[in-house]
């Protein structure tokens, strides 16, 4: 029997999370993972108007903002067989790829590096750049004054955390410069939505706002200075770190998993395309891709706590029907596969059924394999992709202007229909999401999401296959039981939303913290 | 007591403290001629950081979101320059049990500005647990030796939308009530909200003037139908009903479903995201989502609030332009001049205060006393 670690709260994360892993000589044996806090969204819009949904859902997470609110918005306009303006898809687009470019070096910098990166060796950068002497004096003063929180206390640095002081350095003054960034990106996305987060323009049946041409000329410049940064300092620090420090967790493939991947396809083209291809990869085997195919997905429940009489349903079908003292489950999160395999979700997936050259060259030439280390890849990569579509998208949308057509709603679809059922079914940055509304007497009678971290976080499913994530951590190093690194590492990697996952809960019970293995 | 004023009580002059650090300025790595000076002024500056615990409970993380993207004070300013965080779940290094030990270490030193983001479930407070501790516990704990309490966010302060929700989830001031509580509703926060209550706070040593709802009045205090870019066409009668009409583009948005009527904030002085926009920018209706009635507050609220949904449509409580007129008043109604004893020293100065389930009469009495 191993050393059973408890990891909560997982801290830089979206919500919270609780990590419980086994290790044994020194390595993950086993792992659970657990969702510990709920809302009840899904409930709460029952009997509610369904354009409201749109509102609603947006604050399912204030991180990845305006996914949710697009998901549930299509899935409406599904139900109700309205049409999407031309101008309107271009603006969420241009709205949504704000959100994406704010998302991913955030994710980087402010989730993530700091378990790679050494903090306090900035105190013996030796070097000139004045920029660099301002981040030692600054961090120097806080050491000396034994206030470095929020960069302390921390897990102990091992052998993976860059301490030379240049690099460590040039990392801490791109954490400062990308926390700037971050705020620019959501600027940008409020020119044309009205703020972020929690954008306003994106409502069933189209957007509310047309913008002005001053305005599409300042979100331009802005993504100019976007994709500066993007390009030659976020893409280049996940390079930097990924073939440099990291190579040895990069080629062992830490925090690997199933490799199966699945992407719902993301941000819709005017072809009918999208920018980040749907299909399926199952067995690492990247040669064949499989058509993503919506049916395929079921919702299983043996280790939730679910009635087993909700086993196996579409979402479409999906009911919620709690027994919290079900014997042997152990989570709020449901156990979504496809064709009864569980899926990673997420920029790796998208990356690996897109199979860009920029990032199989980058594999190849490294040895880099399916880890914590190529999920970081991916998301880099898939942020070039992003930035020259928008600006393609900026193009389109002056053309479209030019031809006259002011369309941004389909109005005569906005009064609810009666009855109905749709989908609203793309990737959002963490990955594949999904919304599922059933309209009855112009109420909502049915809502169901599946997000990307139900997919990534889902416990074991009937057989006792674990979950993607659960997965990963099988074999990952933990030298030190007191300073799982590694662990965090590799959860982190996944870019977790937790207060995605959860969204419903049983109100009559006080079974929760019966699981409970302190 | 920060550092430097207890050296000085000490009888270490500043001259002497320079010298004092030059050693571990040297151990560092640094020039102590050049380096002590302006390490000494930065360890006084630092000195006066204000120690920070911020708890999520039922919450997006939005309203963190929305402070990292604040410009001047830039996000970077806030987290190093401006505030001590030593326990935040979105942005420390810590996790697991170093983190735990943070949050244990600094409720024990006290004094501390504790930040609430999310509402708490109270149908059953296990619903809502870190580190296999109940929710309203760690609130309990944290709260108790806290120097100032803000409900951060709509969720925070009033339950939000999760109040909606099968949890039971309200805000802090259910749960902490021998304290007084700042409210910053909003779906998130603007920054300056949270900035500003806080400078009042660390240059006032006391809590600023607050409505019946306990909000700033500084950020809080006007009606938002009063300072709308499209008043104007309120008044004569102008209403957006298509959104592809560029001629009513600027229209108001009652018809819409806009609450902005019965709405306290600043967002039509003070725009989002560095001053570029606000919802009404764009063309989409206020929420409301400052106000206690947002989200879909039922009629079962102790003072008849009847919630803000359907978002999209115009509830009758609505009035149009002419006559009767906007039915507005006493919502966020003000009650001046009480003077609120037994909050501690650090709470000793004067505050507006009412409770928030007043109806004016008791308003009134209080008010008198």
């Amino acid at each position: 029997m191993g050393q059973r670690i408890v990891i909560d709260p997982v801290t830089r994360i979206e919500g919270h999370l609780r990590i419980e892993v086994e290790v044994e000589n020194g390595k993950v044996k086993d792992a659970w993972a657990v969702g510990t806090m709920a809302r009840g969204l899904e409930v709460l819009l029952l009997g509610k108007d369904p354009r409201d949904a749109t509102y609603v859902t947006e604050r399912v997470c204030g991180v990845c903002a305006g996914s949710h609110g697009w998901n549930s918005s299509m899935a409406v306009e599904n139900a109700h067989g309205a049409e999407l303006p031309e101008l309107a898809r271009v603006l969420r687009n241009l709205i949504l790829g704000a959100m994406w470019i704010h998302d991913h070096p955030l994710h980087f910098y402010h989730l993530s590096a700091l378990d790679y990166i050494d903090v306090t060796a900035v105190a013996n950068y030796k070097g000139g750049d004045r920029g660099l002497l301002n981040v030692k004096e600054r961090v120097a003063a806080l050491m000396k004054m034994g206030d470095t929180a929020p960069l302390t206390p921390r897990y102990k640095p091992d052998e993976f955390c860059v301490s030379d002081p240049d690099l460590a350095t040039t990392a801490v003054a791109h954490y400062l410069k990308a926390l700037e960034m971050q705020a620019k990106a959501r600027k940008m996305s409020a020119l044309f939505s009205g703020k972020s987060p929690h954008q306003a323009s994106i409502v069933a049946g189209g957007v509310t706002f047309l913008p002005n041409v001053s305005l599409i000329q300042q979100f331009k410049s802005m993504l100019n200075e976007q994709a500066e940064f993007i390009r030659n300092t976020y893409v280049q620090d996940v390079i930097a770190f990924g073939t440099g420090p990291l190579l040895p967790l990069a080629q062992a493939g830490v925090g690997g998993g199933y490799g199966n991947f699945m992407s719902f396809g993301g941000f819709p083209l005017k072809d009918g395309e999208f920018l980040y291809k749907p299909g399926i990869v199952t067995d690492s085997n990247l040669k064949k891709i499989d058509d993503f195919d919506e049916r395929e997905i079921r919702e299983k429940v043996k280790y939730a706590w679910h009635e087993d009489s909700t086993d196996n349903l579409h979402p479409s079908q999906g009911k919620t029907v709690f027994e919290l003292d079900k014997k042997d489950a152990y989570s709020f999160v449901k156990t979504p596969q496809y064709n009864n395999m569980p899926m990673e979700v997420g920029p790796l997936a998208r990356m690996l059924v897109q199979q860009p050259k920029e990032l199989m060259d980058l594999v190849n030439k490294y040895g880099i394999k399916v880890g914590a280390v190529a999920r970081h890849a991916a998301r880099a990569v898939e942020s070039l992709m992003l930035l020259d579509a928008m600006y393609r998208w900026l193009d389109e949308l002056v053309d479209l202007i030019k031809t006259g057509d002011t369309r941004i709603h389909d109005t005569d679809h906005w009064e609810p229909p009666v009855e109905g059922e749709g989908a609203g079914i793309m990737e959002a940055p963490r990955g594949a999401l999904g919304h599922w509304i059933e309209i009855k007497d112009r109420k909502i009678a049915n809502y169901q999401m599946v997000v990307p971290s139900t997919w990534n976080f889902a416990p074991r499913d009937e057989k006792g296959t674990r979950g993607p994530v659960e997965q990963s951590l099988i074999g990952v190093p933990v030298p030190d039981p007191e300073n799982p690194i590694n662990v965090v590492r590799v959860i982190r990697s996944f870019d977790p939303c937790l207060a995605c996952a959860i969204h419903l809960i049983e109100p009559d019970s006080n079974k929760v913290l019966e699981f409970k293995i302190n | 007591m920060d550092l430097t004023t207890y050296l000085i009580s000490k009888g270490v002059k500043r001259r002497d403290f320079i010298k004092l650090i030059g050693t571990t300025v040297a151990a560092l790595g640094l020039s102590p001629e050049i380096h002590s000076p302006k390490i000494a002024e930065a360890v006084e500056a630092a000195a006066k950081k204000p120690p920070v615990i911020w708890l999520h409970a039922q919450d997006c993380t939005g309203c963190t979101c929305s402070l990292l993207s604040s410009f001047d004070p830039g996000p970077a300013e806030i987290v190093l320059d401006l505030l001590s965080i030593r326990y935040h779940e979105t942005i420390m290094a810590a996790s697991g049990h170093v983190s735990e030990e943070e949050l244990h270490k600094t409720i024990e030193e006290g004094g501390y500005l504790l930040v609430v983001e999310g509402s708490i479930p109270t149908v059953d407070d296990k619903y809502m647990t870190i580190g296999g501790k109940t929710f309203s516990k760690i609130l309990k704990e944290s709260a108790s030796r806290a120097a100032a309490i803000i409900a951060l966010g709509s969720c925070a302060a009033y339950g939000g939308i999760p109040a909606a929700g099968p949890t039971g989830a309200v805000g802090v001031e259910e749960i902490v009530t021998d304290k007084p509580v700042i409210n910053l509703p909003g779906c998130p926060i603007k920054p300056n909200w949270l900035i500003g209550t806080i400078m009042h706070y660390l240059m006032f040593k006391d809590i600023p003037a607050l409505d019946e709802y306990k909000r700033p009045l500084a950020f809080y205090g006007t009606l938002l139908h009063d300072n709308c870019p499209r008043r104007g066409h309120f008044e004569r009668g102008e209403f957006l009903e298509d959104w592809n009409d560029p001629e009513q583009s600027q229209y108001c948005l009652l018809l819409k479903g806009c609450k902005g009527p019965k709405v306290y904030t600043d967002c039509a002085q003070s725009f989002w995201n560095d001053g570029v926009n606000f919802c009404i920018g764009v063309g989409a209706p206020c929420a409301g989502c400052t106000q206690p009635e947002f989200y879909a507050t039922g009629p079962q609220d102790s003072i008849n609030r009847a919630g803000f949904a359907p978002l999209y449509v115009k509830q009758d409580s609505f009035k149009l332009p002419g006559l009767g007129g906007i039915d507005a008043k006493g919502i966020g109604k003000v009650v001046t001049g009480a003077t609120v004893a037994g909050l501690g020293v650090h709470f000793g100065g004067k505050m507006v205060f009412g409770k928030k389930h007043n109806d004016e009469k008791d308003a009134a009495e209080e008010a008198k006393k």
